[in-house]
């Protein structure tokens, strides 16, 4: 990673493009907390990540990527277990993970072990388990991995909704129409660096053109 | 707050594998049947014991020694039940969910060491029950055995202790479980060449885990060999704490 400068408002949504290997999943993890940056920092409402920790465990949610999940624990130990990692407690992460059980429709496999899920639900459980705790900045890492279209749509219109509720969200893609249908803003890495970051509504070139020159260029350079 | 939510979800990570509970089937089957077999001689041999009029009694020669026999479970039971904490976390990415989730790599080692010797010590409970079961038959020596007992109780933390600086140093469960093994094994073995060659004292000899062990299953309970667990525990739980946080600046 080298000089990535982001900011991000509340209810905004960026979507964060580049090819594999650009350095998404590592910034992902770095916003997350998962990760300590070599330099620089990551500010939340103005506070170092570094210093308050506890920030991490209460504003923030991270979906990463192929959503990790502990195999021999059920869906609702899950969410049981993530709230109390982020600090639920009692009748509040109750009502929360039953709110979360029925918006993600994973009611019926609420008993059912994450090991035995398949890709799509698994996707679904990390996503509940990233939005428990109701956070003010949402991580997500490829979310729309193995959902069919129409949880696919049913994930934009969380995305939004959260968006509207105040929430800031990232959105890591590969996907440029997931982007174009969802976020506000797009930023392009590549090769670990910052290369592109504006609205999306207004600018004159195509975002799949920024890309593709992006992409293309750096490669021309490296066969040069 | 948070270590005590990890600690909740790791116990519960313990109990629903079957791989814990088949092992712990198989140790306190394996101690049942031991004390059995060492009962035998024993019965045989008490008419004579009371005639000759000596203060030794199944204590010494049937508890102690059948208590001793835990080393070798135990040293084949801490790097099964430590080796997927870190290593197989870390290939999940659970891990990174995890120090994610605000806590410290000290909070996150803790959690996971105190539910693997959490079960542990359940085992180890449950083979101490043997004994306590057969005091109505006779009057066993409560201060030598809890003194073995304390032995036993250091012994597994610092054995798992070993293991979670294995796992934490390890890319794999299996690799992480024969390194903790090998560790404790040498540990156990250190001093057996000097020991054959007539050499008592020396750092090999200060090393070796019987060294600090075996006094306490004699009944005999020294602040040094106390010492010797703790600082290997702490320093071993050190190795781990110093390997996860690092991981949290791999870039």
């Amino acid at each position: 990673m080298d000089r990535v400068d982001l900011t991000l408002n509340r209810g905004e949504v960026l979507g964060l493009l580049g090819i594999n290997g650009a350095g998404k999943s590592t910034t992902l993890a770095m916003l997350a907390g998962a990760s300590r940056p070599s330099a620089g920092h990551v500010l939340l409402d103005g506070q170092d990540l570094a210093e308050y920790p506890e920030m991490t465990r209460k504003l923030i949610g991270w979906l990463p990527e192929r959503a990790p999940v502990w195999p021999e624990l059920s869906v609702a130990e899950h969410l049981d277990a993530h709230g109390r990692l982020h600090g639920l407690r009692g009748k509040a992460l109750r009502q929360a993970g039953t709110d979360m059980l029925e918006r993600l429709q994973l009611g019926p496999s609420r008993r059912h072990l994450a090991g035995t899920l398949s890709q799509g639900q698994r996707q679904r459980l990390g996503l509940g388990c990233a939005l428990l705790h109701q956070p003010a900045l949402l991580i997500l890492d490829e979310p729309a991995n193995g959902l069919d279209p129409v949880q696919a749509t049913a994930l934009r219109a969380l995305i939004r909704e959260r968006a509207a509720a105040g929430c800031a969200v990232v959105v890591s893609t590969h996907l440029l129409d997931e982007v174009t249908a969802v976020c506000d803003r797009a930023a392009i890495m590549h090769a670990g660096r910052l290369r592109h970051d504006a609205p999306l509504a207004g600018t004159g070139t195509s975002l799949e053109n920024t890309f593709m020159a992006i992409a293309t260029h750096d490669a021309r350079e490296v066969a040069a | 707050m948070s270590m005590n939510a990890l600690l909740r979800c790791e116990w519960r990570r313990v109990r629903v594998r079957a791989f814990f509970w088949v092992m712990a089937a198989v140790v306190i089957a394996g101690m049942a049947w031991e004390l059995i077999l060492m009962l035998g001689p024993f019965l045989a041999q008490q008419q004579k014991l009371i005639a000759s009029g000596t203060d030794i009694g199944y204590t010494d020669l049937v508890l102690l020694p059948w208590l001793a026999f835990f080393v070798i479970p135990a040293i084949l039971m801490a790097p099964l039940a430590t080796m997927s904490t870190l290593a197989g976390e870390r290939r999940r990415g659970t891990l990174a969910l995890l120090m994610a989730s605000g806590l410290s790599p000290l909070r996150i080692v803790l959690g996971k060491y105190l539910a693997a010797l959490g079960w542990l010590l359940l085992i180890l409970l449950v083979v101490l029950v043997m004994p306590a079961a057969l005091a109505f038959a006779g009057a066993p020596d409560w201060g030598k055995l809890a003194a073995a007992a304390l032995g036993l109780v250091l012994l597994l933390g610092l054995l798992t202790a070993i293991g979670m600086a294995a796992s934490a140093h390890s890319t794999h469960p299996a690799l992480a479980a024969a390194i903790a093994l090998v560790v404790s094994s040498a540990l156990l073995l250190v001093n057996r060449g000097s020991l054959q060659q007539g050499v008592i004292g020396g750092v090999a000899n200060w090393l070796a885990l019987p060294t600090h062990l075996q006094p306490m299953g004699r009944g005999l309970v020294s602040s040094v060999d106390v010492a010797w667990f703790v600082i290997g525990t702490v320093l071993a739980l050190a190795l781990a704490v110093h390997r996860v946080a690092q991981e949290k600046d791999r870039d």
